[in-house]
């Protein structure tokens, strides 16, 4: 073993639905060097260990977003992830298949769910029939509305943040942050003339079940952000189409909420978002935390200076406010 | 040390159990809170969503009160200190900048960027240090293990909070070991809270809520802590809905992270406001005989 080289110990995920009751964990002992990506290492443990082991890949650039996994629980592209990093802080390295896809066989998993996302935001221009793209030419766009694309081109559609979110996890409404950061790269399209049926259609849709916890945004390869122009699309929606349904009364009657007092109001934002009626099917679980916070009755205090508040949402927020 | 004490709504009201901790923890320590009646809520993320400059504008109004007294931000809050951090990083953007100058301006009010945003876990570990902190520790939390739960906001995205990594990091776990108790380490610690949809669709939120205390309890947790209240609500106030959702009895104490640092100081729990949560804490105590202060 020359100096440079890591004795790495990688505990991979082992799972044939065909043969397999349950999955388990297999451990692969090799010297390699820290700089060595984890593809590389699981292609030598197939060649030259065990044969049976089952993984997608295919460019090893960091181009095709084939190799997608999770390593140490993080999800990550496995070839452009290295050892040295992983043995440092874990002493192991953990390699498990990409989260919120049944697994298929070891680390290949099923991605219908992941494509069929993809494909109910229509992601194709929809050009207006009125103004057909010139034939044989290509339509130019200027450097600024290139720039209006912000990172979401350099998407591989690896399903990383489809792994990594914990929406996609607990409820299958949720399109998933590469649907979204598409859907945004086609309502932002100078080209797409059908930028506001896109965002009226997918407000109600899942939109606003993005929790903003940006784990989407750490594990993408190619800083898409993800995260970011899905709250690009919440304030575009709420643009086209006002606060419909609860995710956006909530974030207006936020805004609308604060400027009041300066302070949030707890108990008038529970109206705002649900409506008088809708607050009763409250009623229980306010009680319940009532009884030892008894401040969630309370009107704030108002701050000093609230008017200024009041002046700048004038001066930044002029559309109409919407009542309690 | 003087710091601008910048509550938020939660602690003010709702959540003053927070607040009470807060002081306590850093009166001990020797850190001065200095107090501003004009700070505003910082939007809660919500505002963002709705209005991004004007979000940017009531943040850098906040920045600009500290600024004019010369003093950095202490924050206790993941999502305060995710909001004001965030509006310091968009005032960069020349387009924004000029807008909320727009806005600013008229009232007399001019932000010029020197404010620091610190979370009290930055502070303890950074600018007080963990060897400080144990130097006032009176009773060791030994025995307890204690699943940190971080809140997103403090934490991502990673290069614009400038601070931890954003999905392995280990401030928190550092300081609970500092004061004698033993950090267990789940994935759920990263997790969300499930808190901003709470609104949108319950029990999706609960769900999320719930899968994170079983991730910590499987791993052998007797009690959680957060740095952040809107956390500690989803965690605590709705630990009842999130049990529901994942059909599992849960019974998870979940400290405010000045809670905990405030037991090891030799605070009461009263001193604390433990009283005041939903899932009572006292098993937890019990482990680490709260009332006999050595």
């Amino acid at each position: 073993m020359s100096e440079d080289t890591v004795a790495a110990t990688f505990d991979v995920y082992r799972y044939d639905p065909a043969h397999d009751t349950a999955p388990r964990y297999q451990r692969y002992t090799l010297n390699v060097s820290p700089h060595t990506p984890v593809l590389t290492a699981l292609l030598r443990i197939r060649a030259e260990v065990d044969p049976s082991l089952t993984l997608r890949y295919s460019c090893r650039s960091a181009i095709c977003g084939s190799c997608a996994m999770q390593i140490n629980s993080k999800s990550r592209l496995a070839c452009e992830t290295h050892i040295g990093p992983e043995m440092a802080r874990h002493g192991r390295v953990v390699v498990e298949p990409m989260r919120n896809q049944p697994v298929l066989r070891d680390l290949v998993v099923d991605q219908a769910s992941f494509w069929r996302q993809y494909d109910l935001i229509e992601p194709h221009l929809k050009l207006d029939p009125a103004h057909p793209m010139p034939e044989g030419k290509a339509t130019a766009m200027t450097p600024e509305q290139v720039d209006g694309f912000k990172e979401t081109p350099r998407c591989i559609a690896c399903a990383a943040c489809y792994s990594a979110c914990p929406a996609v996890e607990a409820d299958a409404e949720f399109p998933g942050p590469m649907a979204l950061a598409k859907l945004y790269r086609f309502v932002v399209d100078p080209r797409d003339q059908a930028h506001q049926d896109r965002l009226v259609r997918i407000q109600p849709n899942g939109l606003w079940l993005c929790l903003r916890c940006h784990l989407c945004t750490e594990a993408c390869p190619k800083d898409v952000r993800p995260s970011e122009r899905i709250r690009d699309l919440k304030e575009m929606a709420i643009a086209v189409q006002g606060a419909t349904e609860h995710g956006s009364r909530h974030a207006v009657g936020f805004k609308d909420n604060i400027v009041d007092r300066g302070l949030l109001n707890e108990m008038r934002l529970v109206r705002q978002t649900y409506g008088t009626v809708g607050m009763l099917g409250q009623l229980g679980q306010g009680l319940k935390v009532w009884r030892k916070k008894p401040e969630i009755l309370h009107k704030p205090r108002r701050i000093e200076g609230s008017e200024e508040l009041e002046k700048i949402y004038d001066a930044l927020d002029p559309a109409p406010k919407e009542g309690p | 040390m003087r710091l601008a004490y910048y509550p938020g709504c939660v602690a003010q009201e709702s959540g003053k159990e927070l607040d009470l901790a807060t002081r306590y923890v850093c009166r001990t320590l020797g850190i001065e809170l200095v107090e501003f009646p004009n700070f505003s809520c910082c939007g809660s993320g919500f505002v963002d969503e709705a209005n991004e400059v004007l979000n940017v504008a009531i943040n850098a109004r906040n920045l600009a009160i500290a600024e004019r007294a010369g003093l950095d931000v202490l924050t206790i809050c993941s999502t305060c200190q995710g909001m004001l951090s965030l509006a310091n990083l968009r005032m960069t953007d020349p387009a924004v900048r000029d807008r909320v100058e727009g806005a600013l301006r008229p009232l007399g009010i001019e932000y010029r960027g020197s404010v620091k945003v610190k979370h009290l876990l930055r502070v303890l570990t950074e600018d007080i240090g963990l060897d400080a902190v144990k130097a006032k520790v009176r009773r060791p939390l030994a025995g307890l293990k204690v699943g940190a739960f971080y809140g997103c906001h403090l934490l991502r995205p990673a290069d614009e909070m400038a601070w931890e990594d954003g999905e392995e990091p280990h401030a928190f776990e550092d300081l609970l070991s500092a004061v004698g108790a033993s950090p267990v380490l789940y994935r759920g610690r990263v997790m969300c809270c499930g808190f901003p949809i709470q609104f949108v669709k319950p029990e999706t939120a609960s769900r999320i809520a719930g899968r994170q205390i079983l991730d910590a309890k499987s791993h052998g947790a007797d009690a959680m802590a957060t740095p952040c209240p809107l956390c500690h609500l989803s965690l605590d106030a709705y630990q009842n809905k999130a049990a529901q959702a994942v059909a599992a009895p849960l019974d998870m104490p979940v400290f405010h992270l000045p809670q905990v640092v405030g037991l090891a100081f030799g605070a009461s729990p009263e001193e604390l406001g433990l009283p005041r949560h939903l899932v009572p804490t006292d098993p937890a105590l019990a482990k680490i005989g709260s009332t006999a202060v050595a």
